[in-house]
C-alpha cells in the first residue's frame, strides 16, 4: 500500500493524498461493522497475550498484512479499509511475533518507525494528517496503559480536527476532479521501472495448482466469486489473487497467498481444481517469468496466416487488411467450393454438412462453374472492377475468396508458408507476377521452426542489438543461438553467442553462392553482385539473370553449376508419387518447379525435391475396369460418362482407380491432362482392337490349354463385360435331362445360366454350352458361342490351326475316324519324344483331313519319322505311299488290309477295325510306316517284311514294335495304342503295296501329289515341319513351309535335313507318298540327293 | 473493496457469458461487454468517458483478444498486481495481455491527464 502512496505522491500534492485517504473512507461505518468482531477477538487475544497488545493483535489480524499495517494500526490508519474486510484467524508465526513485540509499546513504536523508513515520507504525512477514527481509538485506549498513548491520543485528536478541515477541502477537490477513479488511473502516470518491482521475499508466494486443462479461466472466476461471497464473513478466504495463463501454462492455475494453508482452504471444493494433488511453490525468481507476455507479431497486410479450423483448416491465407484494431483480418484465400454440393439436396443443410466432409480441392472461383450449378446464387459486382462475385454468401475476387475473419480463428505464428502455397497467391493475373518478396519475408521471418539457416563455417554479421557490427564465423549452432568467433574489431578472437534474431549472413561481392531451402530459387547457383542489407543479388550461373534473395537463404557454394533440377529427372506426363496416398501427373516442367495434377484433380506447383518417387511407366498390361466392366488399358481412348464433363481422351496412366487422361481438346491449365475415376469412364476405342488379339492370350492361360480340343468354345469366347447378353433370351436346352425344353435366361455366370423353363415352373442352372439360341431374324438355332460372337465362325475363324480338327470333323464327317484316332494319337505322339513329329503331324492332320488326302499326310509324318531314321526308311516310305493310295480308296485298302491279314492275323483284326473308319485307315498308314520302318530297319528288306512290319507296327505298335525294334517300341510306347490303330489300316494296305513295292513309290508319288492337294499341303507343312525338324535338328524345317507349297519338295527337304527323322515326319506327312518313294531311295543313299 | 468504489461491485460471470468478456486496453480489467457498456470501465472511467457512446467506447477501448486471467482480490497486497501495475485498481479479474490498439481519442485523453499509457500487449517487455 505504501507503494501506492508513493506513486501517488510523485504526482500529486499532499492534499491529494489526504483526499485519497478520505476517499477510501466509508470507513466510519465500516469500522462500526467491524467492531463487534474485533471485540470478540480481543478477548481471545487477551488470553493469548494479556496485555495492551491485544489490540494490536486484533488489528493485525484484521489487516492480515505486514508491518506496514501494524504501523497503520497504531496510527489508526484507515488504509486498512481496503484490507481489513477480512478478519481472519491467525496468520501464523509472524503474526504472533508481532504480537509479542507489541507488548512493549516502545519496542512497538520503534519497530514501527523502523518499518516506516521503508515507507517514505508519505507515511509520516499520514501520521500527521492523522487518519484516525477517534471514536474507535478512545475505546481502545481504555485498554491501554501508558503515557505514550495518552500523548498520542492527544496528538491524534488534534490531527483529527485538522483532518476534518482537510476533509472538507478534499471533498471539494473530489467534486472538482470527478472522483477517485481518475485518481486511481492517474496513479499509473508514473511508471515504475519493472526492475524495481521484482518480487522480494516479503511479497506473497505463488503456488501452482493443477487444474483441468481448458477449465482454467472458469476456475479463476469461480474462485473469485467464492472469495467475494465469503468476504466479510468469518470464513473469508485469505488468498490474494488467482492467475491463469491459458495456453502457455495449460492445466495449472496459480494462487497468490501468504500461506499454503490459505490456498488449500480457498480451493477446497472448487470444481476442476485439484488442490489436494499437490501444489508447487513458484520460486521467487521465476515469478516474473510466470507473467511474461510475448508481444504478438505485428499483422500487416500481405502477411500470410493460416486457418485454424473449419473448411479451410490449415489453408494459407493472405492478409489484405487489418480491421477493428487488429481483431478482424480481411484475408484472401484460395476457395474450396463444391459447386455441385447442394445441387441435388435442395438445400438441406444437415446433409450438406455431411457431404462436405470430403473437402473440395483448392481451386480458384470459376464463374462458369458456379453459374452452371447455382445460377441464382451468383451475383457479379460490376462497377468497381470486374471479377468480384458473391456466391452463396461469400465474396470472390479474381477467383480468390475474400473474407473477414476474426483473429482468433487464424494462426498467425509459425505459418511457414510453403512455396507451392504461396505461388497460388502470386499468380493472380497472367501467372507471371512475381512473388511479393516482402510479404513472404514477413511470414518467414516470424517462423521459428525453419530449417537451420546457419551452419558452422558461415560468415555472419550481427546487425542489431548490443553487439551490432560484429563479424565472425559460426562455430556452433544450438536452438536459435549461434556461437560465433569474432573475426574483426576489438573483440577479435573472442567467442560470443548471438540469437538468430539480429544475425545475418555476410557475403562479399564476387562470392559464389547457392540458394538453400525456403526460396523459390532453391538450388540456384551464382555470383554475388550486389548486397543491400540482408538482400543479396546474384547472377545466376544457369539463367544468367539476376536473382535477389535473402542472405539467410544463401550459402557459400562449394559445388558449381547446379542442375536445372526439374529438367533432367522428369519428363512431361510422368507419373510421380507425392506421398503415400497421392500421385500426380506432371503437366508442366519449369526450371525449378514442377506443375502437377494430382489424383484429386488439383493442380499444384511443387519442387522436384518434394517428389517422393517417380512411378515407372506401368507395365503396358495394367488393366482397370470401366463403368461397363470392360477392361481398359493404357492408351485406350475413353470417355467420361459420369461425374464429369464428358471429356474424352487417351489414357496415359492408370493408378489404382484413377486414370490420367490426355485430351486433345482440353488444353489449357492442365495441358490437356485430366483425372477421372476409372469407373466413370467408358471405353471408346480399345487400343489395337484388343478383342482379336485375345486369342493368343487365351492360349497362355493354363486352364484353357488343358481343356480337350473338343471343348474349346469357352476359351475362344472373349469375356464379356457388363451384363451378359444372353440374359433375357429365350433358349432351348440342347443337352441334359431338360433337353428340348424352352426357357428364358434369368441370370448367367461365365459358364452357366439360370433358366426359367416355360414348361415346368422351375428354374434350372445349366451350362451355357448346352443351350441353343434362336436367332431373331432367321430362326436358326445358334450355339452359345455363335450367339455371343455372331460374326465369327467361332471355331473356324478363331484359330484355324487349332480348331481345324474339330471344325473339319463336323463338316467333313471325318471326325469320327480322325478325331478319335488321329488327333488323340497325334497328340500323344507329340508328347513322346518322337512326339515332335507327332505334334507336327497332329496339326497337319487336320489340314490334311480337310483335304481328304489327309490321311496320307498324317501318316507320313509319323511313318516317315520313325521309319527313316531307323531303317532304310525308303522301304517304309515307299510302302507308305502305296498305302496312301490305298487309303484313298479306302475300301480297297481295307480289303487289302484284310488281305494283309494273311501277313499277320493279328494285324488284320486291328486293321479291319480301323479300316472301317474309312479315312482313318488311310491315315493310319502314316503311322504304320513309322512302325514299319522299324521292321524294315530290322533289316527285312522284303516287301513282305515291310508289309508285316507295317502291320505289326500299325496295329499294335507296342507289340509290333517290341517285336520288331526295341527302340521304336520305346519311342512309341505311349502312343502305341493309337498308332497301332492307324497302322493297322496301313498295314493292310502296306502289304499290298509292299507287294507292289515300286508301285507303291510311284503310287505314292501320285498319291502324294493329291494328298498335298491344296489345303493339306500348306497346313501340315508349316506346322509339322517345324516340330519334327526341331527335334530332328532340321534347320531345314523351313523346308516345311516349302514342303507345304510342294509337298513333294518338302518331303525331300525334310528328309534331307533330318535324314531320318526330319524327312520322315514331313515327308511322311505328305510326301510320304512321294517322298517316300523318293525317300526310299534317298534314305538308302542320300537324303541330300533328293533335295 | 466495494467500500473503495461504491459504484463498482465485481459480479460473477456465468460460464456461458465468457465469450462476451473483453479486456480494457488501458487497465486490462476483464468484464463483459454489457458491463462495460452499462457502467464503463471501473478504473478508467473518468478518463475514458463511457457515458456517451457507451457501446462505441466499449467496443473501441476494450478488446476481446486477451490472454491470461487473474482474479485479484487484494490489489494492494498482491505482487502480481504490482508487477502488472494493477495495484491501484479495483479488485476484479484482469488480463495479463490485451491485444488491440487504443483509438487516438482515447490516447489523447490519457495524455491530457498526464497519464502514461502502458500498452498491455506485451510490448512492454522490451523496456525491461
Amino acid at each position: 500500500m505504501s507503494n501506492i502512496r508513493d506513486a501517488n505522491l510523485h504526482s500529486d500534492e499532499e492534499d491529494d493524498d489526504d483526499f485519497a485517504e478520505e476517499d477510501e473512507d466509508p470507513r466510519p461505518e465500516k469500522r462500526q461493522k467491524r467492531a463487534p468482531s474485533d471485540d470478540e477477538e480481543e478477548e481471545e487475544d487477551d488470553e493469548d497475550a494479556p496485555k495492551p497488545s491485544g489490540r494490536d493483535k486484533s488489528r493485525n489480524k484484521s489487516n492480515g498484512a505486514d508491518e506496514d499495517d501494524e504501523i497503520e494500526d497504531l496510527e489508526d490508519d484507515d488504509d486498512e479499509d481496503e484490507d481489513d474486510d477480512e478478519d481472519e484467524d491467525d496468520e501464523g508465526p509472524r503474526r504472533r511475533r508481532d504480537r509479542g513485540r507489541a507488548h512493549n509499546p516502545f519496542l512497538d513504536t520503534m519497530a514501527e518507525v523502523d518499518e516506516e523508513d521503508e515507507l517514505d515520507d508519505e507515511d509520516d504525512d499520514e501520521m500527521e494528517a492523522g487518519f484516525i477514527a477517534p471514536g474507535d481509538d478512545d475505546e481502545e485506549l481504555r485498554h491501554r496503559a501508558g503515557d505514550d498513548r495518552l500523548h498520542r491520543q492527544l496528538d491524534r485528536q488534534n490531527q483529527a480536527d485538522f483532518a476534518e478541515d482537510l476533509e472538507k477541502v478534499a471533498a471539494e477537490m473530489r467534486d472538482r476532479h470527478g472522483g477517485r477513479q481518475r485518481h486511481r488511473l492517474g496513479d499509473s502516470s508514473t511508471v515504475t521501472p519493472k526492475r524495481l518491482l521484482l518480487p522480494s521475499v516479503n511479497d506473497p508466494s505463488i503456488w501452482g495448482v493443477k487444474c483441468k486443462p481448458g477449465k482454467e479461466k472458469e476456475a479463476v472466476f469461480t474462485i473469485m466469486k467464492k472469495v467475494q461471497d465469503m468476504k466479510g464473513t468469518r470464513n473469508a478466504f485469505n488468498i490474494i489473487s488467482v492467475l491463469e495463463r491459458g495456453q502457455s501454462m495449460q492445466g495449472f492455475i496459480y494462487v497468490e497467498a501468504r500461506r499454503q494453508a490459505d490456498v488449500l482452504n480457498a480451493l477446497t471444493n472448487v470444481p476442476n481444481v485439484y488442490a489436494r494433488s499437490g501444489m508447487i511453490l513458484v520460486p521467487v525468481d521465476e515469478m516474473p517469468d510466470l507473467l511474461r507476455v510475448q508481444k504478438r507479431a505485428e499483422i500487416t497486410p500481405g502477411t500470410f496466416v493460416r486457418f485454424k479450423r473449419g473448411k479451410y483448416q490449415g489453408d494459407l491465407a493472405q492478409v489484405i487488411d487489418v480491421e477493428q484494431s487488429g481483431q478482424i483480418l480481411n484475408i484472401r484465400a484460395v476457395p474450396r467450393i463444391d459447386y455441385g454440393a447442394r445441387e441435388d439436396l435442395d438445400g438441406t443443410q444437415k446433409r450438406k454438412r455431411v457431404v462436405s466432409a470430403v473437402r473440395p480441392p483448392q481451386r480458384l472461383f470459376s464463374e462458369a462453374e458456379a453459374r452452371k450449378h447455382h445460377d441464382k446464387d451468383v451475383h457479379a459486382t460490376y462497377g468497381s472492377k470486374r471479377g468480384i462475385f458473391t456466391f452463396q454468401g461469400e465474396t470472390y475476387e479474381n477467383g480468390y475468396l475474400v473474407k473477414d475473419v476474426r483473429v482468433t480463428a487464424l494462426q498467425l505464428e509459425n505459418v511457414n508458408p510453403k512455396l507451392e502455397e504461396v505461388t497460388k497467391f502470386a499468380s493472380t493475373g497472367d501467372g507471371n507476377e512475381s512473388l511479393d518478396l516482402q510479404a513472404l519475408s514477413q511470414s518467414l521471418k516470424a517462423s521459428t521452426d525453419k530449417y537451420a539457416p546457419y551452419q558452422p563455417g558461415d560468415m555472419v554479421e550481427v546487425y542489431s542489438g548490443e553487439q551490432a557490427g560484429m563479424v565472425g564465423k559460426v562455430t556452433r549452432v544450438r536452438a536459435d543461438i549461434v556461437s560465433m568467433s569474432v573475426q574483426e574489431g576489438p573483440l577479435r578472437g573472442k567467442d560470443i553467442d548471438v540469437p538468430f534474431k539480429g544475425l545475418r549472413k555476410r557475403f562479399k561481392e564476387g562470392d559464389h553462392v547457392k540458394v538453400m531451402g525456403g526460396s523459390r530459387y532453391r538450388d540456384e547457383v551464382g555470383m554475388v553482385v550486389k548486397i543491400v542489407d540482408d538482400r543479396v543479388t546474384f547472377l545466376s550461373d544457369l539463367s544468367m539473370g539476376e536473382i535477389t534473395v535473402f542472405s539467410r537463404d544463401l550459402r557459400e557454394a562449394s559445388d558449381s553449376g547446379g542442375m536445372g533440377t526439374a529438367a533432367g529427372k522428369y519428363d512431361l506426363w510422368d507419373l510421380i508419387q507425392l506421398n503415400a496416398t497421392t500421385v500426380a501427373c506432371i503437366i508442366k516442367i519449369d526450371r525449378e518447379s514442377l506443375k502437377v495434377l494430382d489424383q484429386e484433380g488439383a493442380t499444384r506447383t511443387i519442387l522436384p525435391s518434394q517428389v517422393a518417387a517417380k512411378i515407372p511407366p506401368r507395365r503396358k498390361d495394367a488393366v482397370a475396369t470401366d463403368r461397363n466392366g470392360s477392361d481398359i488399358r493404357i492408351e485406350d481412348t475413353v470417355k467420361e460418362i459420369a461425374g464429369g464433363e464428358n471429356r474424352s481422351g487417351v489414357i496415359h496412366h492408370l493408378y489404382r482407380g484413377f486414370a490420367f487422361i490426355h485430351s486433345k481438346e482440353l488444353q489449357g491449365e492442365t495441358g490437356g491432362i485430366f483425372v477421372a475415376r476409372t469407373n466413370n469412364l467408358a471405353t471408346m476405342i480399345a487400343k489395337g482392337g484388343r478383342v482379336a488379339s485375345s486369342g493368343p492370350d487365351l492360349s497362355k492361360m493354363p486352364e484353357m490349354s488343358k481343356k480337350p480340343a473338343g471343348n474349346m468354345a469357352p476359351p475362344i469366347i472373349p469375356r464379356q463385360g457388363g451384363r451378359d447378353r444372353i440374359i433375357g433370351q429365350t433358349v432351348h436346352v440342347r443337352q441334359g435331362p431338360y433337353k428340348g425344353l424352352l426357357g428364358i435366361v434369368k441370370d448367367a455366370t461365365d459358364t452357366t445360366a439360370r433358366i426359367e423353363l416355360h414348361s415346368k415352373n422351375k428354374t434350372i442352372t445349366i451350362d451355357k454350352m448346352k443351350l441353343g439360341f434362336k436367332e431373331g431374324a432367321t430362326g436358326k438355332i445358334l450355339s452359345y458361342a455363335e450367339f455371343v460372337q455372331p460374326k465369327k465362325g467361332f471355331g473356324g475363324s478363331g484359330g484355324p490351326s487349332y480348331n481345324s480338327s474339330s471344325s473339319n470333323t463336323p463338316s467333313s464327317g471325318w471326325s469320327g475316324s480322325r478325331t478319335p484316332a488321329g488327333s488323340s494319337s497325334w497328340a500323344a505322339g507329340n508328347r513322346t519324344p518322337a512326339g515332335a513329329h507327332g505334334g507336327g503331324g497332329g496339326q497337319r492332320t487336320p489340314a490334311w483331313a480337310g483335304g481328304a488326302g489327309g490321311d496320307g499326310g498324317r501318316t507320313p509324318a509319323w511313318a516317315s519319322g520313325s521309319k527313316t531314321p531307323a531303317y532304310g526308311a525308303n522301304d517304309g516310305s515307299r510302302t507308305s505311299d502305296p498305302y496312301r493310295d490305298g487309303s484313298r480308296t479306302s475300301n480297297p485298302y481295307r480289303d487289302g488290309s484284310r488281305t494283309s491279314d494273311p501277313y499277320r492275323g493279328d494285324n488284320d483284326g486291328s486293321r479291319t477295325s480301323y479300316g472301317q473308319p474309312v479315312g482313318s485307315g488311310g491315315r493310319t498308314p502314316a503311322w504304320n510306316p513309322g512302325n514299319r520302318t522299324p521292321h524294315y530297319g530290322s533289316g527285312e528288306p522284303g516287301p513282305r517284311d515291310s508289309g508285316t512290319a507295317w502291320d505289326s507296327g500299325s496295329k499294335t505298335p507296342a507289340r509290333s514294335l517290341s517285336s520288331v525294334n526295341d527302340q521304336w517300341n520305346d519311342s512309341y510306347g505311349n502312343n502305341s495304342s493309337t498308332t497301332a490303330r492307324t497302322p493297322a489300316g496301313y498295314n493292310a494296305t502296306s502289304p499290298e503295296f509292299s507287294g507292289g513295292y515300286s508301285a507303291a513309290t510311284p503310287g505314292a508319288s501320285g498319291l502324294s501329289a493329291p494328298t498335298p492337294g491344296g489345303l493339306n499341303a500348306p497346313t501340315p507343312a508349316p506346322v509339322s515341319a517345324p516340330t519334327p525338324r526341331a527335334n530332328a535338328w532340321d534347320a531345314p524345317t523351313p523346308g516345311g513351309p516349302i514342303s507345304a507349297a510342294t509337298p513333294g519338295a518338302s518331303g525331300g527337304d525334310n528328309r534331307r535335313g533330318g535324314y531320318y527323322d526330319a524327312p520322315t515326319p514331313q515327308a511322311g506327312g505328305y510326301s510320304s507318298a512321294k517322298t517316300p518313294g523318293a525317300w526310299g531311295n534317298d534314305d538308302e543313299d542320300d537324303a541330300p540327293g533328293y533335295n | 473493496m466495494s467500500s473503495e468504489n461504491p459504484d463498482y461491485k465485481w459480479r460473477p460471470v456465468p460460464t456461458n457469458h465468457f465469450r462476451y468478456l473483453r479486456a480494457c486496453m488501458v487497465c486490462a480489467v476483464v468484464l463483459t461487454l454489457d458491463e462495460f457498456t452499462r457502467k464503463g470501465c471501473p478504473n478508467c472511467h473518468p478518463v475514458l468517458d463511457y457515458t456517451n457512446h457507451a457501446l462505441e467506447m466499449a467496443q473501441t477501448c476494450t478488446s476481446p483478444i486477451y490472454e491470461g486471467c487473474i482474479s485479484i482480490d487484494k490489489p494492494t497486497e498482491s505482487w502480481i498486481a504490482k508487477w502488472l501495475r494493477l495495484d491501484k485498481y479495483v479488485p476484479g479479474v484482469y488480463a495479463t495481455k490485451v491485444v488491440g490498439d487504443l483509438p487516438e481519442e482515447a490516447l489523447d485523453n490519457l495524455n491530457a491527464e498526464n497519464i502514461e499509457y502502458i500498452p498491455r500487449d506485451g510490448s512492454e517487455n522490451n523496456l525491461e
